[in-house]
């Protein structure tokens, strides 16, 4: 009997430790060991070389299209942040339901299609799309801007269309957590409106700014499908190339070795957001 | 409650107006174009009267209802298959003790925290190590991988929950683990399930990034949708998407009232 429940818990652990094993860390481990093989006239070469990582290291498009990418991605999280921190304060200011709602309202486009609204963004942002038809309308321009669309700057748009949503959750919710007898204090004490908000809510809701800052820094470093779609031949980014590396261009492990740098980025960014964590919590 | 400060209200408001309007400016188009057809004029765009033609040729494209088929059948074995694997992590991680809890937590959580373009390209590498044709089986395979910490997370916090003189009452009657598990435990996480479910199917629905490097012939409706944009322009599109943001609105709101009283409570 009790061997049977032995057997039974040890079979138990094997396939809640073995499965993760099997689908998470083996293609994980995989790929990492690719990025350290190369291509050689079309074929697969299993020999060890830090050759794809001098490729990017040695190569200044490589590199100047990388930091191009984190210059767009932080440029367009530092916009996010600014936006997103003012539409949480202005909901934590409304009553309970109104507020409910409005985080709601934010919320729900994230449910839907991201494929489409990336589509619906081109049509708006086109040669002839929406915007410049309603902007030449409206008497403001005569000829379209050409700047919206396939180029760095409608990547940058796309992107806090995208991820806006995604930097006002965070805020909210640490906004949320704050007592409120700490707002009643500094009114009693004479402190006004803009004084709780800059010494009380500010420094209190930093936590939630950092998780809001990594989360769009991250998820707009990764992706390659927006860049794709309103990009162009302008708008190159550091994802679309790891991409084009399994697709056109099938360089497998040239591309693994761009991923793996595009993962250590993401990891920089956890620990500077960790230590800036810490900081924002300590003080 | 008698501290306003108007002009800074007013500021931020309008903030958040414009804020809204910009994000749901391209829901707005897509649903605008569905009924009133876009024309070119000389270059110039207009309108065409209202119809519903592209929700008629919308019912007669088989390439696209066949994707949204794959897509539906996909998230519904996905979601299932996540729903056992994360139960059964769960449980793993609340029954036991030591290192080997803390390091399946960590591999469930891996593939949530990671980039979806690393989870796809080491899924599609191992993928072609083990010579498996990608399709249907692989996008699963993907899909699950990527669900499993989302109901895990869910199904653990629910445990966490409960009282363990709950289990131990049950066991002392002379239950066995699996009656407990069965009568006691899983009563308990209904929410929780239905909880990951709905958000599992939603995101397998959506999943975009990490399906392109898994698809391979077979198509869910976003990679469906990325090669046909890329071609070019299909009015059916707008009929299709309108449909799928209603469909998302309307189980948003389900879910927002579900939450409602429950965040009332908390408060």
């Amino acid at each position: 009997m009790d061997d049977r429940r032995d057997l039974w818990r040890m079979g138990w652990a094997a396939f809640c430790l073995g499965l993760p094993f099997l689908f998470v860390l083996a293609p994980i481990g995989t790929f990492i060991l690719y990025s350290f093989w190369h291509n050689e006239s079309g074929a697969l070469v299993r020999e060890f070389t830090l050759e794809n990582y001098r490729a990017f290291f040695a190569d200044p498009v490589f590199r100047s299209i990388y930091l191009q990418t984190v210059a767009l991605c932080l440029g367009a999280t530092i916009v996010n942040l600014v936006a997103g921190y003012g539409i949480a304060l202005f909901a934590s200011r409304r009553p309970p339901r109104l507020r409910f709602a409005l985080i709601l309202m934010f919320m729900l486009p994230l449910f839907t299609s991201y494929i489409i609204k990336v589509y619906a963004v081109r049509g708006i942002l086109g040669h002839r799309g929406v915007l410049n038809e309603l902007l030449i309308a409206s008497g403001l321009i005569s000829e379209p801007i050409t700047a919206f669309i396939f180029s760095q700057s409608a990547i940058f748009l796309t992107f806090i269309v995208l991820y806006l949503p995604f930097a006002i959750l965070p805020i909210y919710l640490s906004i949320e957590r704050i007592p409120e007898n700490l707002g009643t204090a500094s009114a009693d004490l004479g402190g006004s409106q803009m004084d709780e908000i800059r010494h009380i809510i500010l420094p209190l809701s930093l936590p939630g700014v950092v998780v809001a800052a990594l989360f769009n820094f991250v998820m707009t470093f990764g992706d390659f499908v927006t860049p794709t779609m309103v990009g162009g031949t302008e708008g190159f980014t550091f994802g679309r190339i790891v991409f084009s590396q399994f697709g056109v261009a099938l360089n497998w492990p040239l591309g693994a070795a761009l991923a793996v740098i595009l993962l250590a980025t993401s990891v920089l960014a956890v620990g500077v957001a960790g230590l800036a964590m810490r900081w924002s919590t300590a003080r | 409650m008698k501290r306003h400060s108007g002009l800074f209200d007013v500021a931020l408001g309008a903030l958040a107006l414009v804020s809204l309007g910009i994000i749901y400016a391209p829901l707005a188009v897509v649903w605008v174009f569905s009924n009133w057809q876009p024309v070119r004029v000389r270059g110039a765009l207009q309108l065409a009267p209202f119809s519903w033609d592209s929700y008629v040729a919308l019912t007669r494209n088989a390439d696209i209802l066949g994707a949204l088929g794959t897509t539906l059948l996909v998230g519904l074995v996905s979601m299932l298959l996540a729903l056992i694997l994360a139960t059964t992590f769960a449980m793993y991680y609340w029954r036991t003790v030591g290192v080997s809890r803390q390091i399946m937590q960590a591999l469930v959580f891996l593939p949530f925290l990671l980039p979806p373009i690393v989870v796809g390209l080491s899924l599609l590498i191992a993928f072609r190590e083990l010579d498996a044709t990608r399709g249907a089986f692989t996008i699963v395979v993907g899909h699950t991988v990527l669900l499993v910490p989302v109901v895990y997370r869910l199904v653990l916090t629910r445990l966490n929950s409960l009282s363990p003189s709950l289990t131990e009452a049950s066991l002392d009657l002379g239950a066995s683990h699996c009656q407990t598990f069965y009568h006691i435990l899983l009563p308990q996480l209904g929410s929780a399930l239905l909880a990951g479910a709905l958000l599992g199917f939603a995101i397998s629905f959506d999943e975009t990034m990490v399906t392109l490097f898994l698809s391979g012939s077979t198509s869910t409706l976003p990679i469906r949708l990325w090669s046909m944009m890329r071609l070019g322009f299909v009015p059916e599109i707008n009929a299709l998407a309108t449909l799928v943001v209603l469909a998302a609105a309307l189980a948003t709101a389900v879910f927002g009232v579900m939450q409602l009283p429950g965040k009332r409570g908390a408060r």
